[in-house]
């Protein structure tokens, strides 16, 4: 499939990005959404995200088919692995999905097309709204840009699909090697709506490079970004005073197996969505679980319970291998094995299991509670406790980076443990097994990713 | 079997002295795999869980490596628990537990004489030293110190060539002024001097240069030996990118610029020189005779072909008294010069560097 040269990233790889081409690309960008993009509404969005959503579903649009067919060198995943992870994602594209995020996250679905009464939801008529109350209407910003980080595409994906709502002209900068994923997606916009799809600019280059950042920075209404701590700091030094900045920093997730769910009727399950957490987007997404806590004296044993999940992992290789990794993740996880090995040879109470002759995946279970850091990549590490107080005290030391808790425990106790981990500070909990399929109204990092991108303007009537 | 370690170990010290004959290194490597499966148990145990014994070994590349990593966790020697006059820490973060690896008096003086000729083969005439680090007596745990004040010692030169101190938090420090001053009246006496330091070491020098707008012209004939990577104390930068600021603000051509590789659970030393303008053979990490290494992919374990990345395992006969069989957690490529008949490894450093992938906190 050749792709037309519409964005930045589609030209020859020898060609030279400068900060004019960014600048003159901004200028353009902005001058496409005046057009073409400021003065739509809401519903005509949410129709085209859910035509987008439609198509990349279906088997045969050439968008996705061109996605699935690239070498897993080029996208980080094997085709099993990008398929599952696209099809989890672009299911929840619906009409009822996107209405109830804006409605949820702004107030009400028309809040972005018309001055309206916050709390009616409805399109006001002066006549309705009283002497010291006024009318408000959501803007998005002019100029949009997203900085993605690495091969994870769902980030890059998620933010176009916001500033689309938002009716922000966007500029996506991706990391030198991974901007194929982003292209594609852009360019299947681009196929149901060409004038839409001139307000999106895709570029790639490798992160840090300030003559080309400062002028896209200066030309930004809203940036975004996913990305290390020290990666996000460099952003943030360079700021220009006047444009928002919406961080997302690297984040841990973890798995909560409560006792009651390690009875014959219920443990194979809890194995089988471990393993679907642990091997979606090959562990490296932020709601991905890295240590999967497990009650103890359920009547499958916890270090049992890991010596299944290893084995469900093994069989998970042969169906979804994990994608390739570099040397130095390799060596991560070389070396975190060698830990493993040396203690389970003097210590009864760690274990570990491992791929022959690979680093595909990796099971260690050990009782030392504490979060001693994760190499990724199908690397699991399992813990037995006693009850939430035990992952309290392991996971303190990142208690501000968790993302996401996946738990496996009856519904009512899934609710009593769901209340501790939120008032600890766990921004989501959801059933293990769905850590990377979020809904689309989910608050990254405990906040609300619209509400945060938008301004108000207030119109208060005679 | 104790005395037979002993008895290789005097040895092994002649062989070094009269010229070590490469041959003879896969029989040494066997026979001391042997002495070491009997004296070091947690070795022994590390080898009979990957299955392995030395009946089932035929040559030095099937003898199981001692990841570094586990040197924090247990202790490699073959020396009696108390008998060990002097114990080598790994650098690591602040915090964290170092690697250890324990030295008798015995052993101490194969790893002085393993480090003080193949350094010698390597640098030649040692002029004046200036040694940016501390005193052996300041930071008895560090192999880098002790190898320097080996040379020291073997040199005749006095101890007021260290000018590193260690503050309250363990952190090396340097007095700069009187540094700065030294070689600056060095330069202007026009009388070579050697300089010893870490890259980290060298970055805090470079910037009190820098700050003060000095650029200096060591005489010809000077050196710098540069060593070791930053270990979060100092901003970190590429190698070339460090020796061309060594250019710039000391004067130093790429040729006088000599890297050494080791660590504290090593005895022998690799040796290569920096700069684009050296024949690649130059540039090379090259181990003493008596140790050798390996560049195996993290992948698989298995040997990489030329040229391409792996983990660097080493095999040194010097670590006599220890295991002698390590797998470093470094990056290397394993470069095969048949042209001229020589090989070696290029050093892309720490593995832990490795770049995350996606939003999912990584720490190795």
């Amino acid at each position: 499939m050749n792709l037309p040269d519409f964005f930045i990233a589609d030209l020859p790889a020898d060609a030279i990005v400068t900060p004019g081409l960014i600048t003159s690309a901004c200028e353009a960008l902005k001058r496409n959404r005046k057009q073409h993009l400021k003065s739509r509404t809401t519903r005509e969005i949410i129709h085209l995200l859910c035509e987008v959503g439609k198509e990349w579903r279906s088997p045969a649009n050439p968008f996705r088919c061109h996605a699935l067919r690239l070498d897993p060198e080029m996208t980080g995943f094997s085709r099993p692995i990008l398929e599952r992870g696209l099809e989890d994602f672009f299911a929840g594209f619906t009409s009822e999905n996107w209405s109830a995020l804006i409605a949820r996250q702004l107030g009400g679905a028309g809040c972005l097309d018309a001055f309206t009464n916050q709390a009616s939801n409805h399109t006001a008529s002066p006549a309705s709204v009283g002497p010291g109350r006024s009318q408000i209407l959501a803007l998005g910003p002019e100029l949009m840009v997203h900085f993605a980080a690495g091969n994870l595409p769902i980030p890059a994906f998620m933010g176009i699909c916001l500033g689309l709502i938002l009716r922000s002209a966007q500029f996506i900068k991706c990391s030198s090697k991974a901007s194929v994923l982003p292209r594609l997606f852009a360019h299947s916009i681009h196929a149901l709506d060409p004038k839409i799809g001139s307000c999106i600019e895709i570029a790639a280059w490798p992160g840090g490079d300030a003559a080309l950042e400062t002028p896209l920075l200066d030309e930004a209404d809203c940036v975004t970004m996913t990305g290390s701590d020290e990666a996000v700091n460099s952003i943030r030094m360079r700021m220009p005073a006047q444009a928002r900045f919406l961080a997302h920093g690297h984040r841990v997730g973890f798995g909560y197996i409560s006792r009651e769910m390690l009875g014959a009727g219920s443990v194979n399950e809890m194995v089988s969505r471990v393993a679907d957490d642990v091997t979606a987007w090959d562990q490296n997404g932020c709601l991905s679980p890295q240590v999967v806590y497990v009650e103890e004296r359920g009547e499958v044993e916890s270090d049992q319970f890991a010596g299944r999940v290893a084995m469900e992992l093994g069989r998970r290789e042969t169906l979804e291998p994990r994608g390739p990794i570099s040397p130095e993740e390799a060596a991560a996880i070389v070396s975190r094995r060698a830990i493993a090995e040396a203690l389970a040879l003097h210590r009864a109470d760690v274990k570990i299991w491992s791929s022959p002759k690979s680093t595909a995946w990796t099971v260690v279970f050990e009782h030392d509670v504490r979060y001693q850091g994760c190499p990724l990549n199908r690397f699991l590490l399992i813990k037995p406790v006693s009850g939430l107080e035990d992952v309290f005290r392991g996971m303190d030391g990142v208690r501000r980076h968790i993302s996401s808790v996946g738990i496996g425990a009856s519904p009512t106790q899934s609710a009593d443990l769901a209340l501790a981990l939120a008032r600890w500070g766990v921004p989501r909990i959801c059933p293990i097994g769905r850590m990377q399929k979020p809904p689309l109204d989910w608050h990254q990092d405990g906040r609300p990713t619209l509400a945060d991108m938008v301004s108000w303007s207030g119109f208060e009537a005679e | 079997m104790f005395s037979k370690l002993t008895q290789f170990a005097g040895h092994l010290d002649q062989a070094m002295v009269s010229g070590f004959d490469s041959d003879h290194f896969d029989l040494l490597a066997l026979e001391l795999f042997r002495l070491q499966w009997e004296l070091n148990p947690a070795w022994q145990k590390l080898c009979r869980s990957r299955g392995v014994h030395p009946q089932s070994v035929s040559n030095w590349r099937e003898i199981p490596c001692v990841p570094t990593a586990v040197f924090k966790l247990m202790d490699f020697s073959c020396l009696p628990e108390q008998g060990h006059c002097r114990v080598f820490h790994s650098s690591g973060t602040t915090g964290q537990t170092p690697g250890r690896h324990r030295h008798s008096s015995q052993s101490l003086a194969l790893y002085e004489q393993s480090a003080w000729l193949w350094f010698k083969h390597n640098w030649g005439d040692v002029q004046d030293m200036i040694v940016l680090l501390p005193p052996p007596s300041l930071a008895p745990h560090s192999s880098l110190a002790h190898m320097i004040e080996t040379i020291r010692c073997r040199e005749n030169r006095t101890s007021d060539c260290f000018k590193g101190r260690v503050d309250g938090a363990g952190v090396w420090r340097v007095d700069w002024e009187p540094v700065i001053e030294e070689l600056q009246q060095a330069a202007a006496r026009g009388k070579p001097l050697d300089l010893f330091g870490t890259a980290f070491l060298y970055v805090h020098l470079l910037d009190e240069l820098e700050a003060r707008k000095l650029s200096l012209k060591l005489p010809a004939g000077s050196k710098a030996m540069e060593t070791g990577g930053y270990k979060n104390r100092s901003r970190e930068m590429p190698k070339a990118e460090l020796h061309a600021w060594m250019g710039r603000r000391l004067g130093l051509l790429p040729g006088q610029i000599i890297c050494e590789y080791g660590m504290s659970e090593l005895s022998s030393q690799a040796y290569g020189r920096n700069g684009d303008s050296l024949k690649k053979a130059d540039r090379l990490l090259r181990l003493p005779p008596w140790a050798r290494v390996r560049v195996v992919s993290p992948e698989n374990g298995e040997e990489v072909a030329p040229g391409e990345t792996g983990l660097i395992q080493i095999f040194d006969l010097a670590n006599a008294f220890s295991v002698m069989a390590i797998q470093t957690e470094d990056l290397g490529v394993w470069q095969d010069l048949d042209s001229c008949g020589l090989c070696g490894f290029e050093l892309l450093g720490r593995s832990a560097k490795a770049e995350p992938r996606g939003c999912s906190l990584m720490t190795p």
